[in-house]
């Protein structure tokens, strides 16, 4: 009953005109960016932060903007999965294997329409879970100690890289360096940490500029090297007939998609890629000889869609109520509450209960608009496909730079962005994640916060970050988070692989 | 061959030695050592960096292809344009100086010059104008600011 006044509260501070407004833009700007090639989630949330600082949004305005934003680009990522057999995004992927096919039919705008239901379906279900489940976890979570925290911390780099990652140990070693980065500056006793004596560091390194450099520079870098300048040739799409009963008929399956994607998204280590093939696999075995999977199945359209939509609402719950994210997009989001001065965490649900549940409700309606916009606008965004990225990019790489200048007025920053920039290029040839990084960087103080603190109160005695039987689950999770991927990890990725391929 | 990886580690382990050298370096906290000072994280991540440094250097993932020269002397050129720009911006002005480096870029990954430069002129222009007038965030005029009004 609690949650449900809340809720109410929530949907008050959504439903204010201006916030009402903003979501509507984020929605659109989300699709926008899920569909424009080249630019990814995190990518565009990130370039987005520093204009809502400039335009001195209110906290609660700039989350629900930005989550709207987010649940966007899990809308656009599909289209062009459809079109063009091209994944937006990772978890796109299994759209692929019937929605390109459906097209080739010529039924593209229904199999565009489907998508849309089922990411609609699969977003609602799951924030209807995180309404549920947040709470409950939120006050779980206040059980926890320092100790408890910095294995949870721990167990957050351990699964980032999910159980289908390649390497763990690239992902830990990306974690340290991120946390070295944390690290410069003055600590919270006024010592001074690899400043040498430069100024401009002894605040620390921004991480919103670190960030922007990481993911917006090194892209743009990346398509020069692939020299993808040139756009595809535009695309027509025929005109949509869907029936209610086509629909209705795709709904149980957008259910247990949901459903699926939710579990998938809160669990760390699996995420929305993981959430939309096990839901994709799933339907197929389902309805076992009723389908023609990969043929052109409306409902192998519905089920990755639903899988994935779910999972990245899901992906919040462990940002929202533990301040630790699962995925590059909420660890940027979680950038944006960082510097908005929130603390995340399961204290945000009592101090900041406007903002949480104006972002939770925020997404219920984001959702209602993003249908909307999806069904009849869709043709705007397809043309979107068609923009050559040697525009598109240099523009996207100025709004970076506009954005970060806009913050500080400092050319200091500008070129640290571009030596970022410089650096993750090269990280990401060593296939060397940059998420983990981000996270090490967001994460670098409270994980040290909670050393220091579960330390003290024992006397610097190190066997208390391991002395209660909730410590000793997390760090179980942990170590399992790390050696999964060796056993099981090969595995899965085959059969991922060997699913997306059969189509070739 | 797995070079990279190998270099890299390499490279990390230095890190890991030096940033674990500079954990000694620090000045002692105001009101003495405790058991837990400044220094403790930091050694945990020289030690973290260092293991999984020794890892990389003794099992190295394959190497991924490396542009071709050409590709090099491309992606140069865009790294001098992006350091050119921050450096012009003030001097030159938001809008020549977003002309000229969005102009460059898109030149350089392929469009004709004259569109190319056509597009960051357009939109310098049209993100001048939002910020300066729409959002209230003045961007430097620099040469321009003779057509300043007031």
């Amino acid at each position: 009953m609690e949650t449900l006044n809340y809720l109410l509260d929530g949907f008050g501070v959504a439903l204010a005109p201006h916030n009402l407004m903003f979501a509507l833009l984020g929605a659109f700007l989300g699709t926008l960016i899920g569909a424009l090639p080249g630019l990814g989630p995190a990518n565009g949330v990130a370039i987005l932060i520093p204009l809502a600082f400039t335009l001195g949004l209110r906290p609660e305005t700039a989350l629900i903007m930005l989550t709207a934003v987010y649940a966007g680009a899990m809308y656009g990522g599909r289209i062009s999965s459809i079109l063009l057999n091209i994944p937006g995004d990772e978890p796109a992927m299994m759209t692929c294997l019937d929605g390109y096919p459906m097209a080739q039919k010529g039924k593209a705008a229904e199999a565009l329409a489907i998508s849309a239901v089922a990411s609609f379906m699969g977003s609602l279900i799951a924030t209807i879970g995180l309404i549920l489940l947040a709470p409950l976890l939120a006050r779980f979570a206040l059980t926890f100690g320092a100790a408890e925290y910095f294995a949870l911390f721990v167990l957050a780099f351990a699964t980032l890289g999910g159980i289908t990652g390649k390497n763990p140990v690239k992902t830990i070693m990306a974690a340290a360096i991120g946390l070295m980065i944390a690290t410069v500056g003055i600590d919270n006793t006024g010592v001074q940490r690899y400043t040498f004596g430069v100024l401009e560091l002894y605040e620390g390194v921004d991480f919103i500029i670190t960030i922007v450099g990481l993911f917006a520079i090194s892209e743009l870098l990346f398509f020069i090297e692939a020299r993808a300048g040139g756009g595809k040739s535009e695309i027509v799409i025929n005109k949509l007939k869907l029936s209610w009963k086509e629909i209705v008929a795709i709904l149980p399956t957008s259910f247990r998609g949901g459903v699926l994607g939710f579990i998938a998204g809160v669990l760390p280590g699996a995420g929305a890629s993981l959430g939309s093939f096990i839901s994709y696999t799933l339907e197929k075995k389902v309805l076992g000889r009723k389908g023609y999977f990969g043929e052109g199945d409306p409902r192998g359209v519905a089920a990755p869609e639903a899988g994935n939509n779910g999972a990245s609402s899901g992906a919040l719950v462990p940002m929202l109520t533990l301040g630790v994210p699962g995925s590059g997009t909420t660890a940027v989001l979680l950038a944006l509450l960082i510097s908005l001065n929130i603390t995340p965490g399961p204290l945000m649900f009592t101090q900041n209960a406007d903002i949480v549940w104006g972002v939770i409700a925020a997404l219920l309606i984001g959702n209602f608009l993003l249908l909307l916009l999806n069904i009849p606008l869709v043709g705007i965004f397809v043309k979107l496909l068609s923009v050559p990225p040697m525009y598109l990019l240099p523009i996207v790489t100025m709004v970076a730079f506009v954005g970060i200048y806009s913050i500080s007025n400092s050319a200091f920053d500008l070129y640290f962005m571009v030596a970022f920039g410089v650096g993750g290029y090269f990280l990401r040839k060593l296939e060397i994640p940059l998420v983990p990084i981000i996270l090490g960087l967001l994460l670098g103080p409270e994980m040290e916060k909670n050393l220091r603190h579960a330390l003290d109160i024992a006397d610097g005695d190190w066997t208390v970050l391991w002395n209660s039987g909730l410590a000793i689950g997390l760090w179980s999770v942990a170590i399992l988070g790390l050696i999964l991927p060796y056993l099981v990890g090969p595995m899965l990725r085959r059969r991922m692989k060997a699913g997306t391929e059969t189509r070739d | 061959m797995a070079l990279n990886d190998r270099l890299f580690g390499v490279l990390m382990l230095v890190l890991a030695v030096a940033y674990g050298w500079g954990t000694t370096q620090f000045p002692e906290p105001f009101g003495g050592a405790e058991a837990v000072g400044p220094e403790t994280f930091p050694k945990l991540l020289a030690v973290v960096l260092a293991l999984t440094s020794l890892y990389l250097i003794v099992k190295p993932d394959p190497d991924n292809a490396w542009p071709p020269g050409r590709t090099w002397l491309e992606l140069v050129i865009a790294v001098v344009v992006l350091v050119a720009y921050t450096l012009l911006l003030q001097p030159l002005g938001f809008v020549i100086a977003t002309t000229l480096a969005v102009g460059t870029l898109c030149w350089r990954m392929g469009a004709a010059p004259l569109r190319a430069y056509l597009t960051g002129l357009v939109s310098g222009v049209v993100v001048f104008l939002l910020f300066t007038y729409a959002l209230d965030l003045p961007l430097p005029w620099g040469v321009l600011s003779v057509l300043e009004a007031d």
